[in-house]
């Protein structure tokens, strides 16, 4: 038999290199067993690192659409709120219209349900929700509508002078008894209705943009996640009512008072079909974004599973680790102990 | 009588002889733990009948010698590679990588979809310029790390090459000793093991071949091929260069005028510390700069000022740099870009400037206002950055990171880049380490000494010594018995 030379120097390191990466092993596992993913992202992923990065980068970025959708959904309900109450308030106007016009109520309850649709409609687009008004488009920090019951307010102003200029004296002359219904015709169709549709509306009675909010909803999807007061439906609220206001409280006959209240029934039966159509729109866009946030959570969790796959080591499997190594350890010890008792010289005497 | 004298005499040389061998026993033993000692071998051989020399052989191998000589230089250019990674890393990206350039450009991003989700909001506008400046601050203290990283490296070569001379100088004394008692037939065993540690340091510095002239001369040649040492040492010169910054690039290390080529990749190719140092100053430092300063171009023209009527050059807007307010030029490096980037003042409310410009636009003048009748929750501009940031750019080759890609894809990358060649360096790291253990334990095990042998031979020797020593006595009584009877 061949016996090969062992020097004893060799002999006494043999055990230290593999005994220094046991060590270094044990560390590593146990830092594993305890924390669950792999001790050094870079050493275990190499040139995938940027992969593992990009995923928790993207994860965050999604939980903060999460978030941001939230607001943009509260925005969104609060808006079906308004627009629901705009709803209400309009057919109760119309019909106190309807039956006033039948001579069913008083002239003073017409002029009261006027003066209430006006402040309601009001109070309703002037909402404030967040910080922001609901209903300015992107112009939140402005109130959109500005209040008809000022008398220095731009709206009456203009409406005021409009009125003076065409019939030559203010709403609150006593000629006003004599407009006809002909007249009165001719000064909705012709003034008060480019005042309302038309370009007249922007500056005197909105301050809000026709560009709605935009919101990213997901990471590559944006909607416009809020209504205009300029909407043309509720233009024409604000005109049936604003007109009916100023002929009811003025001493106009009832001729001229008639063809005001069949002008803004046919405006409020168009508000109504308008507002019904928004209030769709609103809920389609709603719908958009709680699908989005759905599609985003499942991507939140897929993400993180990913990143789990990636990053993510069996603690189980880790602590067996540990506990092989230590004894492996132990016995590098006791073999290393006992190594070092066998010398010749003990026996030589 | 004659005879009695010449047994006298052969058992006196016996003596002798194993007086000798016992001194070569004893001194193997208390070698015994010395790394760089070669076993000796007492020869023997007969002479005249009964008369025996002594002549010392050293147990050597001489491929198995240069095995780990080369082992040993691989292993040490690699760890010093890792280790220099690993530092350089957690410098410049952190501990996983919380403060890289990638982490904060995530960060920024998610600061702008939450501004976006309520423009009107003020503070959410100070929230974006915050994440913009630490996306700053990421590359500027980046771009601070790596030079002075560099710097460091720098000075360690100056440390290494001083060595290396130092060594040299050394190595020239064991070579003339050995050279010299080669040529008079004298024990030339300890100048051999001094030469042999020598070569073994000096291999740990430069990766060398090695041969050998007539009279044990050694002539070394460093692996490129530059001659290191013939007769005297040939000078090996470097200028150390203290300070550094992104343009500076390092001076080269010359043996006999010859530049030492640094390593390159992962699993580097360079033997010896100091072409280990080189490929982390050069090439590691300079390819981890060079990806920081093309981050910091992508994000001065992903931020950049466009004139809505697409009139005017767009200009610098949310970043800006010393060459500001124009962008750079498109798909080319400028170097120490990073370390310049700042964010605009105008954007900075620390500053004097207005974070909602970030919404609006017009830091460059109104005719780059974007949202001009001033609406408070106007977000198209800055859909628009977000979007850029995601949308495909060109980088320059030289940051060696891909040419055609996102700035959010081309930060990642650049940390994949780092990570890939750390965890190759590391894994080489071990397999190098593996084969130079391995080879020096071979050496050992046939060069070194095993104390069980020579104690055993030593109990030999004593036997050996007692026989001689009892036949002198024999004859020693003989004689007595010889001369009592003549008396």
């Amino acid at each position: 038999m061949k016996s090969t030379f062992v020097s004893t120097a060799a002999v006494s390191q043999a055990l230290r290199y593999s005994l220094l990466r046991m060590q270094s092993d044990l560390t590593k596992a146990a830092k594993e067993a305890t924390t669950g993913r792999v001790s050094d992202l870079g050493l275990a992923l190499g040139a995938r690192t940027g992969y593992s990065v990009s995923l928790s980068r993207d994860l965050d970025r999604l939980k903060g659409i999460v978030d941001t959708n939230e607001l943009a959904s509260s925005r969104l309900s609060t808006t079906q709120d308004a627009l629901t109450q705009i709803t209400t308030a309009t057919k109760n106007f119309m019909s106190t219209l309807i039956t006033g016009s039948s001579g069913g109520t008083t002239a003073a309850v017409v002029l009261a349900d006027a003066e209430s649709t006006l402040k309601s409609f009001n109070s309703v687009l002037n909402t404030s929700f967040n910080g922001e008004y609901l209903f300015a488009g992107i112009n939140t920090d402005v109130e959109p509508i500005n209040d008809f019951m000022d008398p220095s307010s731009p709206n009456r102003v203009a409406f005021d002078t409009a009125f003076s200029t065409y019939f030559g004296f203010p709403s609150s002359d006593p000629q006003a008894a004599n407009i006809t219904a002909a007249q009165m015709d001719g000064f909705l169709t012709t003034v008060v209705e480019p005042q309302f549709l038309g370009a007249g509306w922007q500056g005197t009675w909105s301050n809000a943009t026709d560009e709605g909010i935009t919101s990213r909803i997901s990471l590559n999807e944006t909607a416009e996640t809020s209504v205009s007061a300029n909407e043309q439906g509720l233009r024409k609220l604000a005109m049936a009512a604003a007109t009916v206001y100023v002929a009811y409280s003025s001493n106009m006959s009832d001729a001229a008072r008639q063809s005001v209240v069949s002008h803004a029934v046919s405006m409020l039966g168009e508000t109504i079909a308008n507002v019904a159509d928004l209030s769709a729109k609103t809920g389609i866009i709603e719908n958009r974004v709680t699908n989005a946030t759905d599609r985003i959570k499942l991507q939140v969790d897929l993400f993180q599973k990913n990143i789990l796959d990636i990053e993510g080591v069996d603690p189980y499997e880790a602590a067996t680790r540990v506990s092989q190594l230590q004894q492996q350890i132990e016995t590098s010890y006791a073999l290393t102990a006992r190594m070092q008792q066998l010398s010749l010289v003990k026996y030589l005497t | 009588m004659s005879s009695l004298t010449t047994a006298l005499a052969i058992a006196q040389s016996a003596l002798r002889t194993t007086g000798k061998q016992t001194s070569i026993v004893s001194r193997n033993i208390s070698e015994a733990q010395n790394p760089d000692y070669t076993r000796r071998i007492a020869a023997v051989s007969s002479t005249a009948p009964g008369a025996r020399s002594i002549s010392v052989q050293r147990a050597v191998d001489a491929l198995l010698f240069k095995n780990n000589l080369n082992a040993q230089s691989a292993f040490q250019a690699q760890q010093t590679l890792y280790d220099g990674m690993e530092r350089l890393g957690l410098a410049v990206n952190g501990v996983e990588n919380v403060s890289s350039a990638a982490t904060m450009l995530g960060k920024l991003q998610e600061a702008l979809q939450t501004y976006s989700s309520a423009p009107s909001n003020r503070n959410l506008g100070q929230n974006a310029v915050e994440a913009a400046r630490d996306l700053v601050r990421s590359l500027n203290d980046g771009t601070n790390a790596i030079q002075s990283f560099r710097g460091d490296m720098d000075s360690q070569i100056g440390i290494a090459v001083n060595q290396l001379n130092d060594l040299l100088g050394q190595f020239k004394d064991a070579n003339t000793e050995i050279v010299k008692g080669t040529h008079s037939g004298s024990d030339v065993s300890d100048a051999l093991d001094r030469r042999d540690a020598l070569l073994k340091q000096i291999s740990s510095l430069v990766s060398v071949s090695t041969f050998t002239r007539t009279d044990n001369d050694m002539v070394i040649m460093t692996a490129d091929g530059a001659t290191l040492f013939e007769t005297v040492p040939r000078s090996v010169t470097f200028n150390p260069n203290a300070i550094y910054s992104a343009t500076t690039s390092g001076n080269a290390v010359y043996v006999d005028g010859v530049p030492l080529a640094a390593g390159a990749g992962g699993n580097t190719n360079a033997g010896g510390k100091i072409a280990g140092l080189l490929q982390l100053r050069d090439e590691v430092g300079g390819t981890m700069q060079s990806q920081l300063d093309e981050i910091a171009r992508g994000l001065i023209t992903a931020f950049a000022e466009t004139d809505p009527s697409g009139t005017l050059a767009p200009q610098a807007g949310l970043f800006t740099w010393s060459g500001g307010p124009a962008i750079p030029a498109s798909g080319t490096l400028v170097s120490g870009l990073a370390g310049t980037i700042s964010l605009n003042a105008a954007f900075d409310s620390a500053a004097g400037g207005d974070p909602s410009l970030l919404r609006d636009g017009g830091a460059n003048g109104v005719a780059y206002k974007h949202n001009t009748t001033g609406a408070a929750s106007y977000s198209d501009l800055l859909f628009s950055y977000s979007k850029n940031l995601d949308a495909p750019m060109a980088f320059d080759p030289a940051a060696s990171n891909g040419t055609t890609l996102s700035l959010s894809s081309f930060s990642t990358n650049a940390i994949s880049w780092f990570e890939g060649m750390r965890s190759n360096a590391s894994t080489a790291a071990d397999a190098k380490a593996a084969l130079a253990t391995q080879t020096a334990e071979s050496l050992s095990n046939l060069t070194g000494v095993n104390v069980d042998t020579e104690m055993s031979m030593l109990l030999d020797l004593e036997n050996a010594y007692e026989a001689s020593a009892r036949i002198i006595q024999t004859i020693n009584d003989m004689l007595r018995a010889l001369l009592d009877a003549v008396r």
